[in-house]
């Protein structure tokens, strides 16, 4: 399902002192199973999901999705994969801020087509089920930083995903909250998706099918 | 995929609303720059759209009389053998003078009754019938307060008392507005010469120019006599309006200078946001097309917004305000607020134009940006 083939990113900074996010790393992710990426902070968690979410280009190495090597696809390719198939839960949530909840979770929808009517009912329905059915009017400012996180995630849903990509989804949020999210993320592994989640919870290793170790950028 | 489209260009509406300081920001410098153009454009397609009908309505070929580089006058013996040439349907002196009214400068013009153009209509009052019956420009009429009835004196080279018995409305040409008229007779007394004209206007038969030309050479080669005929005259305004367009052309430019910036910086505004957003809109399944296709709406919604006001403001500025400070550019010498009714044609293609160039304009401003934002990898611009 998801495959990287050596796969790395440096970042060079300002002080010329290159920065290896993530080295080397070839891993196998099968189809509908529940894996975590776990390490201390730096360790290269949030590149490895982008770049394996299509969000960053590698510096070296592929990704394989779909048996399909997609570091070589266009721009356009890539958002088309994006809109049918992921869905990317961010660690600093990235709502747009003029946006209420309901338009966050509904955006993606605006460019195939959808009527305003029916994105507001599927915002409202995603909404409910992590439990913000009261707060589709407020935008990202109004809502506390657990709230902003369960919005994101309602968008993330929006398009069905087959891969669900979430970099750590509770930091943000108390226990109980995260239970629920827990609970939220195995129903839709139960009902087909593959989950990717960093995250330092261990509630999350429990359920996992395989848990990755990342220190500094490389997978032990 | 229509439904598409029409999401997208809801959403850049509500975009527009959204970012509302942003809005209004541009609105106003589209229209600093553009109203001022067009009305400039209005006006001087009207006056122009004036200046050749009055051409057009008037004579084939005048004959003026020049000497030492100035007008002379033409002994009216000549009349009629001029009448006489084949092809000439009717020649009419007039008399066209400057004098004052007091302080005020006034144009005399002397003409018989049945010489008339048709084409002065416009007025209150009639035309003269008697002797010292003037009928007066509507910029005099306000100057001096005159009413159908009054009397007013006058110095040429003799002293005259005349009686207004018409007077040109505010709607008539420009060139009425400080316009004394008055018979020939009384002209040429005003001026103390009988039996001259200050030119001759020959209306002729189409195509009968260049002979008509010989046979006045024949009559007129011992005096100093000039023959223009339509085109040249028409050529004249031409010229003499390029050139002050020109002037304004340059003062405008300018302005120009300064608002093109101003547009560019302000469609830039809130570009860190705007690239955020595009990158969360790229993460979530939009694509470059889609998000370009938004911003481009947004740019057209807003100079359509901003030309649009730009277009009514020109044309109160024409209606409410006279065009002022704009029509100095083409007339010379008129006050700040003009006493008669500017000319003014607000055509398609000049309104049309501000549209497309406000549209480029902000294009400009955003496009690239956007796209750069765009095309980046979602992570870099989410940032
Ligand atoms: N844009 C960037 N430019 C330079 N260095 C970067 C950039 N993004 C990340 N890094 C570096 O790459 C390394 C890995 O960062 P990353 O965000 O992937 O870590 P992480 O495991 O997600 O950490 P955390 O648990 O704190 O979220 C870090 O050393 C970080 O400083
Ligand atoms: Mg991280």
């Amino acid at each position: 399902m998801i495959k990287t083939d050596h796969l790395s990113k440096y970042y060079s900074s300002h002080s010329h002192h290159e920065v290896r996010a993530i080295r080397d790393i070839t891993l196998e992710i099968t189809k509908n199973s529940f894996v975590t990426f776990k390490g201390p902070s730096g360790s290269g968690k949030t590149t490895l999901l982008n770049v394996i979410g299509t969000l960053d280009r590698p510096t070296e190495g592929k990704v394989f999705m779909y048996d399909e090597d997609i570091t070589s696809f266009s721009d356009i390719a890539l958002s088309r994969l994006r809109r049918e198939k992921i869905g990317f839960i961010f660690q600093d949530f990235h709502l747009i801020p003029r946006l209420t909840s309901w338009e966050n979770v509904s955006y993606p929808l605006i460019p195939l087509g959808v009527d305003p009517k029916k994105r507001f009912e599927r915002a409202r329905l995603l909404l409910e089920r992590v439990e913000l059915g009261d707060r589709l009017d407020h935008i990202p400012e109004e809502l506390s930083g657990g709230q902003q996180q369960r919005v994101a995630i309602a968008r993330a849903l929006v398009n069905d995903p087959e891969i669900i990509i979430a970099d750590e989804p509770t930091s943000n949020i108390d226990e109980e909250t995260g239970e629920h999210m827990l609970k939220l993320l195995t129903e839709l592994k139960n009902n087909g998706a593959t989950i990717l989640v960093a995250t330092h919870d261990a509630r999350f290793e429990k359920v996992a099918d395989r848990v990755f170790k990342l220190k500094n950028g490389r997978i032990e | 995929m229509i439904h598409k489209h029409i999401n997208l260009f809801l959403l850049a509406t509500e975009n527009l609303l959204r970012h509302r300081t942003k809005t209004v920001v541009v609105c106003l410098c589209i229209i600093a720059i553009l109203s001022p153009f067009i009305t400039a454009i209005a006006i001087s397609e009207g006056i122009r759209a004036q200046s050749l009908v009055s051409v057009k309505e008037g004579a084939d070929l005048y004959i003026i009389f020049d000497e030492f580089g100035r007008n002379a006058a033409i002994p009216l013996k000549y009349l009629d053998e001029i009448k006489k040439i084949f092809g000439v349907t009717k020649a009419i002196p007039r008399i066209i003078g400057r004098g004052f009214l007091q302080n005020k400068l006034a144009v005399i013009v002397g003409i018989n009754k049945e010489d008339i153009p048709k084409s002065i209509t416009c007025i209150s009052g009639r035309i003269f019938e008697n002797a010292n019956e003037v009928v007066v420009g509507h910029e005099l009429k306000e100057h001096f307060k005159l009413q159908i009835g009054d009397q007013f004196s006058m110095r040429g080279q003799q002293r005259k008392n005349f009686t207004v018995v018409g007077i040109f409305s505010s709607d008539s040409s420009i060139w009425g507005s400080s316009m004394i008229l008055m018979s020939f007779n009384d002209a040429g007394e005003l001026f103390g010469k009988q039996g001259v004209a200050t030119d001759i206007q020959i209306h002729s038969l189409p195509g009968h120019n260049s002979e008509i030309a010989t046979d006045l050479y024949d009559i007129l080669q011992n005096e100093p006599y000039r023959l223009q005929d339509k085109q040249m005259i028409q050529l004249y305004f031409k010229k003499g309006f390029m050139l002050k367009e020109g002037i304004f052309t340059a003062l405008y430019t300018v302005a120009f200078a300064l608002g093109i910036p101003a547009i560019l910086v302000a469609s830039g505004f809130g570009l860190s946001e705007r690239k955020r957003e595009i990158g969360i809109m790229k993460a979530t399944g939009w694509n470059t097309l889609e998000v370009l296709e938004l911003i481009s709406f947004e740019q057209l919604l807003i100079s359509l917004l901003g030309a649009t006001i730009a277009i009514v403001l020109s044309i109160l500025w024409v209606k409410l305000f006279n065009g002022a400070f704009i029509a100095q550019f083409f007339i010379a010498e008129i006050p700040m607020l003009a006493k008669f009714t500017l000319p003014a044609r607000f055509l398609p293609l000049p309104c049309l134009l501000s549209f497309f160039f406000a549209f480029i304009l902000t294009m400009v401003g955003s496009i690239y940006s956007s796209w750069k934002a765009s095309t980046e990898s979602p992570v870099i611009s989410m940032k």
